[in-house]
């Protein structure tokens, strides 16, 4: 009995080692996600419909997915990142910023296939000669789609007093989010609008912080669609219909969960181009002509209930959200 | 072989973590959250450094600095100003989270093309075996110059003030400064690791610190319930224990990872892990008590 623990220990140590049996012809593609969320995890199922589609599926057994999720938890990212490598797994995938960063820096020999990433540029991946790392590949997204989704608000608003004010949640904790925000204050500006931005660093404090928003006296909502308005988006939603304040977005998921309208990536789609890309690799296995892509599929969507009852007309190439 | 290899590493990045959480919570019990805080804070000071071509001493140096001032501020709020050491360190890892963000400039810093101690020394084997070695010389000299602080007069204050304040007190020695002289050694002590984890996994992150305390409080407690079912008294020894259980914590981590547990329930699978290694041997004891 005294020595219990350590026989369990060892144990279970003696189970986990050699009992990795793989079949050699079968590619396995290691899949890591930085965090749970409803909207993020569309990624994830656009990336293995795409690999599917191209014949690469796990029910066929034609494709291995190790899928391992980090639960915010950046020394577990890290150690998942690492087990990928050391399995030597054919392909790692990497599903928004902070994974694909940590792969990049663990791995220059394995391929990485990233979605829901910012340009290399962005993520500060570059050398010192403007080179990104040579294994990695996908589809990333920069910032001009915001402009087009942020325009749309000054043609279907009118203000309520002489300039119309728009409010603005940021992350101060997520690059993108405190760039996309730069980038919108110099487009207001332009743009004869005001913007009122706060800062939110935990979806905990969505609710105070959009409270205090609102008593601003906003006339719509922008939401930047970074991670912790994602995780909070029902609560801000919430707030924000109780005053009358409509939501504009520029990520379709968050339409459908209840903003007004968006011009800009679905996830879903941003996963499934991921995944063509994939399975290109897993064909040819070799990395010529791909790289890094822009986004392709960017939809123009409006949520027909948000829409009827702030009274607001979009442009006709809008789509109602599925 | 190689996976668990880098559970390792990890883990030997985490010993200077968890020397400090040692100092803190095992001899001055006092709960030191400013760990969040300045393990970030190593981490950050390292990723903005560095890129900008500072050298590896100069930056190891304001790295130290910087986790000292941490822990001592942590340490003058709690027993200048008589505030519960607990909300004493959570106050100072809040704070700290802006300044760290200010540091860093962004919430995300690769770091590329930079030196790194896992350059200093080339042997032509695996790179993951140099950073082994790397980090047990860094490991074994930590131990060391704790071991060796422990058992001075002043070390031995100061396990006193942990032990029986009212006694050191008494023996004339001020409970307060030693109080925030530990509190500044456990917070370098942290930043180091934050230093060493920032250049393992190539960036530095605002949310990098979250959780980290607890991962450091675990591990202590790995080593506290092996320190008690092999009944050791001799501090280096004990030290030893407490990077023990750091590995031990991180392996079991890297276990549940490895069997490809459901993704939803990888922190409780870890969490049973962990119990039945601290939990097993408190029943033997029982058993050997009764």
């Amino acid at each position: 009995m005294k020595y219990a623990a350590l026989l369990i220990f060892v144990a279970l140590l003696t189970l986990t080692f050699g009992c990795k049996t793989r079949d050699k012809n079968v590619p396995v593609v290691g899949f890591a996600d930085a965090f749970e969320d409803a909207t993020i995890s569309q990624a994830r199922d656009g990336f293995t419909d795409a690999l599917a589609a191209n014949g690469f599926s796990k029910e066929k057994h034609t494709v291995d997915i190790e899928y391992r999720n980090a639960q915010g938890s950046i020394p577990t990212l890290t150690q998942i990142i690492n087990q990928f490598v050391s399995e030597k797994v054919d392909l790692i995938a990497t599903c928004t910023t902070l994974s694909t960063v940590t792969a990049a820096q663990k791995t220059k020999a394995i391929p990485i296939v990233m979605m829901v990433s910012p340009t290399l540029a962005r993520a500060h991946l570059l050398d010192a000669s403007g080179k990104g790392p040579s294994n990695l590949f996908g589809a990333v997204e920069d910032l001009n789609y915001i402009d087009t989704s942020f325009s749309i608000i000054p043609k279907v608003l009118k203000p309520k007093s002489g300039k119309l004010v728009v409010g603005m949640i940021y992350n101060q904790s997520e690059p993108q989010s405190a760039d996309a925000l730069e980038r919108i204050k110099g487009l207001a500006s332009k743009m004869n609008v005001n913007i009122v931005a706060l800062p939110l660093n935990s979806s905990a404090d969505a609710q105070l912080v959009t409270q205090s928003l609102l008593s601003k006296n906003i006339d719509a909502f922008f939401a930047n669609p970074d991670n912790t308005v994602f995780a909070a988006f029902e609560t801000i939603l919430k707030s924000c219909n109780a005053v009358n304040v409509p939501i504009f977005t520029s990520e379709a998921g968050l339409v459908k969960r209840g903003a007004v309208a968006a011009f800009g990536a679905d996830i879903y789609q941003w996963g499934y181009q991921a995944g063509l890309q994939a399975a290109q690799y897993l064909k040819t296995r070799s990395m010529n002509g791909l790289k890094p892509e822009m986004v392709k599929i960017r939809k123009r969507v409006y949520n027909p209930a948000a829409a009827a009852k702030y009274n607001i007309k979009l442009p006709n190439n809008f789509q109602p959200v599925k | 072989m190689g996976f668990y290899l880098t559970a390792i590493l990890q883990a030997l990045c985490l010993s200077g973590l968890v020397l400090g959480i040692y100092i803190s919570m095992k001899i001055f019990n006092i709960p030191d959250i400013t760990t969040d805080g300045s393990y970030t804070l190593g981490g950050s000071v390292t990723a903005a450094m560095l890129s900008h071509q500072q050298s590896l001493w100069v930056t190891i140096l304001v790295v130290l600095v910087a986790g000292a001032v941490a822990g001592a501020l942590t340490g003058l709020i709690h027993t200048k100003l008589k505030i519960n050491a607990l909300l004493a360190g959570i106050l100072v890892m809040t704070g700290l989270y802006s300044i760290n963000l200010t540091i860093l400039g962004r919430s995300n810093v690769p770091l590329i093309g930079t030196a790194s101690i896992f350059e200093l020394i080339h042997l032509k084997i695996d790179s993951n075996v140099n950073s082994l070695i790397m980090l047990i010389v860094i490991g074994i000299t930590l131990m060391a110059t704790i071991g060796y602080l422990l058992k001075t007069d002043f070390g031995i204050a100061m396990r006193a003030t942990g032990n029986s304040e009212q006694m050191i007190k008494a023996l004339g020695v001020s409970t307060d400064r030693m109080k925030i002289i530990g509190l500044a050694v456990a917070n370098v002590l942290t930043a180091l690791s934050g230093f060493m984890m920032t250049q393992l996994q190539g960036y530095a992150d605002i949310n990098m610190g979250i959780g980290i305390v607890i991962t450091g409080l675990g591990s202590v407690i790995i080593a506290e319930t092996l320190i008690n079912w092999l009944r050791i008294n001799a501090i280096n020894t004990v030290l030893k224990l407490v990077i023990v259980g750091a590995v031990i914590f991180q392996l079991v981590l890297a276990l549940t990872l490895a069997i490809g547990v459901d993704a939803n329930l990888l922190k409780l699978v870890t969490a049973v892990f962990v119990l039945l290694i601290v939990g097993l041997p408190r029943l033997t004891l029982s058993a050997r008590n009764d």
